[in-house]
């Protein structure tokens, strides 16, 4: 029997405990004068979480267990006996076993596999139905246990709603869960790319060519994980050339919403604002890719400028800074509106004019708030993908010519991780150690960022 | 500034506002605040002509994706080098029959001999599938001639559409002339899966690959976030812990996406050996990610119910998870949904994750279950971007038009869900 099937038995044997505990539930009569404790429903789960709880414990770990148990099995007949003892030949064998019994694979390539087979699937059924009964025994057991202790003065509710509680906490460490999950699996791979690889190298080297030679003597194949050119090249794109963009559109369409434009006009922008942060960064990257990118070339050809790339640094920083403009503006409007009216009330009584008032009062007022909707807004772009995989270059330059080609952390992540190359390569576990750095700089950005932003709303409140 | 002003020993004569040096200056400062709304004005236009343009762009070039050129061929059966009984196709070993038959050397060679020299490369690799259900169809014309509509090749497609080159402008001509070709809506493209002919391509293979992924995010993030946002906002308490798990959550939601792709190469793949591609490995990485948006969204809107509501359930005896199960939540719901399928829409949109977990491998069928490997809408997108043939440029922008489809319907929703079912307190 599949586990799915057997989950399925469970819930089915736990609607069953539900239906009856509540049937016997509704049936309590006040005791001494004392209405019964919990109501019929509170009953019915009660019963119904002893059913199902520790038979779907058992079922997990069985779902963990049993692969090993039942290939086991299959080892332990003479074909097994002949399996070659350890290496890839072995694990091979196995694998196929175990597609051939699936039905995955047809037709297998060992002989040895074959023989097998019969042994594997007669040991599946075998756990199967095992495992079947014994979920079942625990289901009834559970069940008729706390069936046994349901009186009109048990508190149901109480451990019901305890059950509950316990389920809420175990939700929200998940986050945490995620958080070390993320920090632990990016460090362990990144301490195992510095036992390679200098972390001053990695750090401060200015050459990143990372394909590794295969053989001895190929050529061209240095193997340097400098990245200093990658992070100049993030800083570039994603911190300059998108921010030249984003930072003056994005707070002049914020001030004009705000403080110039008609109501009806404000209803209309506003969304218009808000498509452009939820079109997906593919269609971004693919435009620029596509439109963007040659129309700057054949600009900077009819320029004459040296060194123009067809994966210019500009086209990829001026489409990402059309995409963080929501983000300026948003982040320029909260802070901007946070700013009190007697501010401004007495800024334009004074008589100035209102962009006398706003560009001498309003946004001096608001300009950490300003400052940390750009940090954030920074750290959006230096994290950003498919924009520079596909608009970007991958010659790691370090060059200032916004016409020439230069290469981001990201952009050279996705490059190490999507070929076929064994994972403890230098080459692969690189990725991990940019992704470090990466995480911990937009972390750093993050908290520097909300750390302004909050200082500022105490400020005037 | 709170210096006292000093107080001048003569008296100030008043300022003569009707000077010319006066009205000169009031000009000047009115010009500048004209220029400086001009210049709001002219941001906002810029932003909005740059999303116009894009629209313009991708709908311009990925309509003509829906539309496909199709050729008429006449196949004359009777005198072809094809042995097959028409009596053996009916019923079932049909399609034994035809998989042994050489449709595809009786298509090309029909080809050459209506169309002269070279006629087969006039037509779509993929040809002989439609004679071939042409024939599954209608057994009977194996005993004479017949006129079978077949998909053009992609030269012959692009100078249809006026974007061909010469020879194939000149091979559109020919068949024009001969009333040979028509255009036709591209059911291949709504119907199939990724091909390496830009004329057989579909996009129900990654469509369906995104669905799939979706509904195990779906199912993962939502309860995971709307219990953590019940038990943050309504019960715990105030200590380090319940500080860990808000940083926690905020981080996350500001965490670049690529990074949450190598957790789950690092820890779903690597660590716990699920299967490379798989819509569940893309699901779990996807939920990861969305369950901060849901949980920061649902935290507002369980805030933003009102505490007179709690007390009034508590004071008539209810539990305190009675209080947020029956009263809270249902109140707090259309604005955790919104929260929801916005964080959805996201998940939806998002490729650099998925590209580090594999889900960018060719599959010419469709996903059969979670564990089958998929790919989805975005990744299609951005392994047909990097195809070198002509003809994926306008398959890609279509493919770009029906993921923006599904995102527009998506929002469309919470927009929906928000107004109607939002209550201001």
């Amino acid at each position: 029997m599949s586990n799915l099937a057997i989950l399925f038995l469970i819930l089915g044997l736990g609607l069953v405990a539900w239906l009856t505990a509540r049937a016997k539930a509704a049936g309590f009569q006040p005791v001494g004068g004392i209405r019964p404790h919990s109501r019929p429903n509170h009953h019915g789960w009660y019963v119904a979480l002893w059913a199902i709880v520790p038979a779907l414990i058992f079922l997990a770990v069985w779902s963990n267990i049993a692969p090993g148990l039942t290939m086991a099995a299959a080892i332990d007949t003479p074909a097994g006996a002949t399996l070659p003892a350890a290496g890839m030949e072995r694990s091979a064998i196995l694998a196929e076993v175990r597609g051939l019994a699936s039905g995955r694979v047809q037709g297998g390539f060992y002989p040895l596999a074959q023989e097998m087979v019969p042994a594997y699937q007669a040991a599946q059924t075998r756990y199967g139905i095992a495992a079947a009964a014994l979920a079942v025994i625990l289901a009834l057991a559970g069940g008729a246990f706390a069936f046994t202790r349901l009186r009109p003065d048990f508190r149901a509710r109480t451990r019901v709603e305890r059950v509950v509680m316990i389920g809420l906490l175990v939700a929200s460490l998940i986050a945490i869960l995620t958080t070390i999950g993320i920090v632990g699996s990016l460090l362990f791979e990144t301490m195992r790319f510095f036992s390679k690889v200098s972390p001053v190298e990695f750090l401060f080297g200015t050459t990143w060519s990372p394909q590794t030679a295969m053989r001895a003597d190929q050529v061209g194949s240095s193997g340097a994980f400098g990245a200093i050119p990658l992070f100049w090249g993030t800083i570039f794109i994603g911190a300059i050339i998108a921010m030249v963009v984003a930072i003056p559109l994005g707070m002049m369409s914020a001030i004009y919403l705000t403080q110039y434009a008609a109501p009806g006009v404000r209803k209309w922008m506003k969304p218009v604002l808000e498509v452009l942060a939820g079109v997906p960064t593919v269609v971004y990257g693919y435009f620029a890719a596509l439109t963007v990118a040659p129309a700057i070339r054949d600009f900077a050809a009819f320029l004459h400028i040296p060194g123009a790339s067809s994966e210019s640094a500009l086209a990829a920083g001026l489409v990402m800074g059309i995409m963080i403009i929501p983000f300026v503006s948003s982040m320029a409007d909260d802070s901007i509106a946070a700013v009190p009216q007697a501010m401004r009330d007495g800024s334009l009584a004074m008589g100035a004019t209102t962009s006398e008032t706003i560009s001498k009062v309003l946004v001096p007022a608001a300009l950490p708030g300003v400052v940390g909707g750009v940090l954030l807004a920074v750290s959006r772009a230096i994290g950003e993908t498919m924009i520079v995989v596909m608009a970007a270059g991958l010659a790691a330059n370090m060059t200032a010519n916004p016409f020439a080609s230069v290469t981001t952390v990201t952009t050279q992540i996705v490059q190490l991780l999507t070929g076929d190359q064994e994972f403890d390569s230098p080459k692969t576990l690189a990725a991990f150690a940019l992704g470090l750095v990466l995480f911990i700089v937009t972390l750093l950005l993050n908290i520097v960022a909300l750390r302004v932003v909050k200082k500022y709303r105490e400020a005037y409140e | 500034m709170n210096s006292p002003i000093p107080v001048p020993a003569t008296p100030r004569t008043p300022t003569d506002w009707n000077s010319p040096a006066m009205q000169n200056r009031i000009r000047r400062r009115y010009a500048a605040e004209r220029r400086f709304k001009a210049l709001g004005l002219v941001s906002i236009l810029v932003s909005a002509a740059f999303l116009a343009f894009l629209l313009i762009t991708m709908v311009g070039n990925g309509a003509r994706g829906f539309t496909q050129t199709e050729i008429r061929l006449p196949v004359d059966f009777a005198r072809s080098t094809l042995m097959l009984d028409p009596a053996a196709l009916k019923g079932f070993g049909a399609d034994a029959a035809l998989a042994g038959a050489d449709i595809e050397g009786v298509t090309a060679a029909a080809a050459d001999a209506a169309f002269g020299d070279g006629g087969a490369r006039l037509l779509s690799d993929g040809a002989w599938l439609s004679v071939r259900e042409a024939i599954k169809e209608r057994p009977e014309v194996l005993q004479g001639k017949a006129d079978i509509w077949v998909p053009a090749a992609t030269s012959v497609d692009l100078a249809a559409k006026g974007d061909g080159d010469a020879a194939g402008e000149a091979a559109y001509a020919r068949l024009k002339a001969a009333n040979a070709v028509q255009t036709g809506i591209n059911l291949t493209f709504l119907t199939k899966a990724d091909s390496t002919d830009p004329t057989l391509v579909g996009i129900w293979g990654a469509l369906k690959g995104s669905l799939v992924t979706m509904f195990v995010t779906l199912i993962l993030a939502f309860p995971i976030g709307v219990l953590s946002a019940l038990y943050l906002e309504e019960y715990a308490p105030r200590n380090r812990w319940t500080d860990l798990i808000e940083v926690s959550i905020n981080n996350l939601a500001a965490v670049p996406s690529i990074i949450f792709g190598l957790l789950g190469l690092a820890v779903f793949l690597n660590f716990m050996h699920l299967p490379r591609s798989a819509p569940l490995v893309g699901g779990l990485t996807l939920a990861l990610m969305t369950m901060p948006v849901i949980v920061i969204a649902g935290r507002n809107a369980i805030k933003s119910v009102p505490p007179s509501i709690r007390d009034a359930a508590l004071g008539i005896g209810a539990s305190r998870v009675q209080v947020v199960f029956h009263h809270v939540l249902p109140l707090a719901l259309p604005g955790i949904l919104t929260g929801t399928i916005i964080g959805m829409a996201r998940a939806l949109g998002e490729t650099a994750p998925l590209l580090m977990i594999g889900m960018r491998a060719f599959l010419a069928s469709p996903p059969g279950g979670i564990t089958d490997p998929a790919t989805v809408l975005p990744v299609q997108i951005f392994l047909w971007s990097d195809e070198v043939s002509r003809g994926f440029v306008e398959k890609t922008s279509a493919a770009i038009i029906v993921l923006l489809v599904f995102l527009l319907a998506m929002n469309g929703l919470a927009i929906y869900l928000r107004n109607r079912f939002e209550r201001r307190w």
